[in-house]
């Protein structure tokens, strides 16, 4: 009986102690701000779906558990969440305006492909007296050199990390293939087994340059010189240049890959090929493992697997790295705190591993088991070839106009070198009007 | 007109009673502060060298010279004519096909008109975004695409839907027109409503057939709607930009790039605000 009553008292003290910590976490987290409504200090935070914005319930509710944590250290404060939609592009450009006119979000996430044009504005807010040298020495070299200014100085945190890999079915194409040649051949074997070939983005849209980039980058080609004046069509760059377009042309001309590539537009046309069964052979991201894991069948998963992207020789090739930091556009040194506290606590390590999203140091792969799976080891071996889009503010017209010249040669409208004057000229002109 | 009292109010009243500035003031100063300064600024900001990462500009007509300059734009004008003539024609056809259907179907009390008439609406009020997406799976050259699919089936070739580029211009205008047919099946709808009846008993008592009558009385009834109707197709497909990015994003290569879309990568690909603004004056 004594036992009971106490056991009894025991469990309504329990609930009665949680009750109010239960709905402080319901104040604490609204869709637009974390923290509760009365807090003096706030901070406008502007994010993308790596946040509890995103559109999967269960990695919502991971961010939220993690943000809600986060501000129970900052009773103080509350963060006003912003959501950046899908078009990245035009979301930047606002930003960038807004920051120039000093309207911009205290926080927020920064695409690092266009990071060079608000470090070349001067909008960002000193980030390194936030974070230890070795954090910062932790970085890969391509994340610290990306985030760094011209005075070595850090203007925001890059925290996520993707590269570019070749997918092919084993059961197809047992053998990786390592040269433009072994990929050409092994496509078109695949097509004697029913496949369409290889499938790579071809159509007008950033993934395109970005993925093409990497035959250009393993030719020793630039895109621009240190300056940020385009150079991929000098005397250096254009046979280079030249040859890596004409490898992607030859795959379609030979119909090693569909015609169709020049219309793919996103990384989910090439999943669903895969999901299908129609294709054996995709040029796609790291994260897109993950993405076939959960969409194929156990069995059919078990077939595919990835290899780096192969080069003009065995030994010479490259993939593109991107991702996303976070900065600070405020010029009140508390905010600015708030904004790196929020990237230690959220986004340097935790955020990664509920993504599954490849960290951007090197010690983080020891530090979550998530990591440690042998497909993550390999990804981040390859990020040794990685090489990230260059920050020149004239990076996004450069890549429309390869976007351009990749569908003209591709549906066969110009010739390569036709194509590569007219995108390189455009380029040149762009550049003298910024 | 006598105003009694000696208040501001009675005075002004008196004062203005048949002046109509006083009265249009307040809507002059809204529709110019939100409708014609937008337009003066653009104008203004093409006669600059503003781009969106740079702080200073300054005034010049090299903004003005490139934009008429560049190489690209008689492309650009010729797919931005093929994009509004296609539409104006297939939505005037498609919209008045389905008005005189919904018409007749009213007149003998069929079944369907009232769902027949929801149907086409329901793709006026699809997002832009969205209808470019659902085009994009029905022109799909994958071997699992929609369209070319249905064309497998009855042992036909498939067709390059969006990698030829000659053909994409024309995919990109079906699914424009598809979005806009609705609009003008409401417009003819409301035009055909309007015409005497007594005309139509006429033709009839005078044994005119179904297309004497649609050849001498229903078009040109329909004159002045058809004129209405063209003006506002073409507006609104001149603006339209979003079902082309999300359908196409304007490949391959600028097949399908119109001007509006030429203008959004202009400002928010290469930041250049002034040759952006230029190339729409």
């Amino acid at each position: 009986m004594i036992t009971r009553l106490v056991g009894a008292l025991a469990l309504s003290t329990a609930l009665c102690a949680s009750l109010p910590t239960f709905a402080q976490d319901q104040d604490l987290a609204a869709p637009d701000r974390i923290g509760l409504s009365s807090a003096p200090n706030k901070l406008v935070v502007r994010l993308t779906g790596d946040s509890p914005g995103n559109t999967d319930p269960d990695i919502a509710a991971g961010y939220k558990d993690l943000f809600v944590a986060f501000i129970k250290k900052h009773p103080e404060w509350q963060l006003q969440l912003q959501i950046q939609t899908q078009d990245i592009g035009t979301e930047q450009a606002k930003m960038l305006e807004q920051a120039k006119s000093g309207n911009a979000p205290d926080c927020a996430a920064v695409d690092s492909f266009v990071l060079g044009q608000f470090k070349a504005n001067n909008v960002l807010s000193d980030f390194t007296p936030y974070f230890s040298k070795e954090e910062i020495a932790d970085l890969f070299p391509f994340v610290r050199e990306g985030i760094s200014g011209a005075d070595g100085e850090i203007y925001a945190w890059w925290w996520d990390t993707d590269l570019r890999v070749l997918y092919r079915n084993k059961s197809i194409v047992p053998d990786a293939p390592q040269t433009w040649d072994d990929l050409k051949k092994a496509a078109l074997a695949s097509k004697d087994q029913g496949m369409e070939g290889v499938l790579f983005n071809g159509g007008r849209w950033e993934g395109t340059t970005f993925d093409w980039l990497a035959n250009y980058w393993s030719l020793g080609g630039k895109l621009v010189d240190d300056s940020g004046k385009p150079v991929f069509g000098d005397d250096d760059n254009k046979s280079k240049f030249l040859e890596a377009v004409n490898y992607f042309k030859d795959l379609v001309d030979s119909g090693a890959a569909p015609k169709r590539v020049a219309t793919i537009v996103t990384y989910d046309d090439l999943a669903a090929a895969a999901a299908a069964g129609t294709t054996a052979l995709f040029i796609g991201g790291s994260w897109q493992n993950a993405q076939l894991e959960s969409t194929l069948d156990p069995d059919m998963f078990a077939d595919w697997t990835f290899s780096h992207i192969p080069g003009p020789t065995p030994d010479d090739h490259k993939t593109g790295t991107g991702g996303w930091t976070i900065a600070s556009f405020s010029k009140d040194p508390q905010k600015v705190e708030m904004c790196a506290d929020l990237v230690r606590d959220i986004y340097m390590g935790p955020a990664n591993a509920l993504q599954q999203q490849l960290p951007t140091r090197a010690s983080l792969y020891d530090k979550y088991p998530v990591f440690s799976t042998p497909a993550n080891k390999e990804f981040a071996a390859d990020l040794a070839d990685g090489q990230a889009r260059p920050g020149a503010p004239i990076y996004p017209e450069i890549s429309n106009q390869i976007q351009i010249m990749m569908g003209d040669v591709l549906s066969g409208s110009k010739s390569p070198e036709d194509a590569l004057s007219a995108a390189y000229n455009a380029s040149l002109e762009a550049y003298d009007r910024l | 007109m006598d105003v009694p009292g000696n208040g501001f109010r009675a005075r002004f009243n008196r004062r203005y009673a048949g002046a109509p500035l006083p009265w249009m003031l307040p809507v002059i100063v809204v529709i110019g502060l939100f409708y014609l300064y937008p337009v003066f600024d653009v104008i203004r900001l093409s006669f600059t060298d503003a781009t969106l990462i740079g702080n200073e500009h300054t005034y010049t007509f090299a903004s003005i010279i490139h934009a008429f300059g560049s190489p690209d734009l008689a492309g650009i004008l010729l797919t931005t004519l093929i994009f509004v003539g296609g539409s104006i024609v297939g939505q005037q056809l498609l919209g008045l096909m389905i008005a005189l259907i919904v018409i007749r179907g009213e007149k003998r009390r069929l079944f369907g008109t009232t769902i027949l008439r929801t149907t086409a609406l329901v793709a006026w009020v699809v997002p832009g975004i969205a209808g470019g997406i659902v085009w994009q799976m029905l022109f799909s050259e994958a071997p699992f695409g929609g369209l070319n699919s249905l064309l497998r089936m009855i042992h036909l070739h498939p067709v390059e839907w969006l990698s030829d580029p000659n053909i994409a211009p024309w995919s990109v205008v079906i699914s424009n027109v598809w979005r806009g047919t609705a609009f003008s099946m409401v417009v003819m709808y409301a035009g055909l409503k309007s015409i005497d009846p007594t005309l139509y008993e006429a033709a009839e008592v005078d044994g005119a057939s179904a297309t004497q009558r649609l050849r001498f009385i229903t078009l040109p009834q329909l004159r002045t709607v058809i004129l209405v109707n063209m003006i506002l197709i073409t507006i609104q497909t001149m603006n339209t930009f979003d079902s082309i990015i999300s359908l196409t994003g304007g490949g391959p290569g600028r097949a399908t790039e119109v001007i509006s879309l030429y203008t959004f990568n202009i400002v928010f690909r290469n930041y250049d605000l002034s040759g952006g603004v230029s190339s729409r004056c």
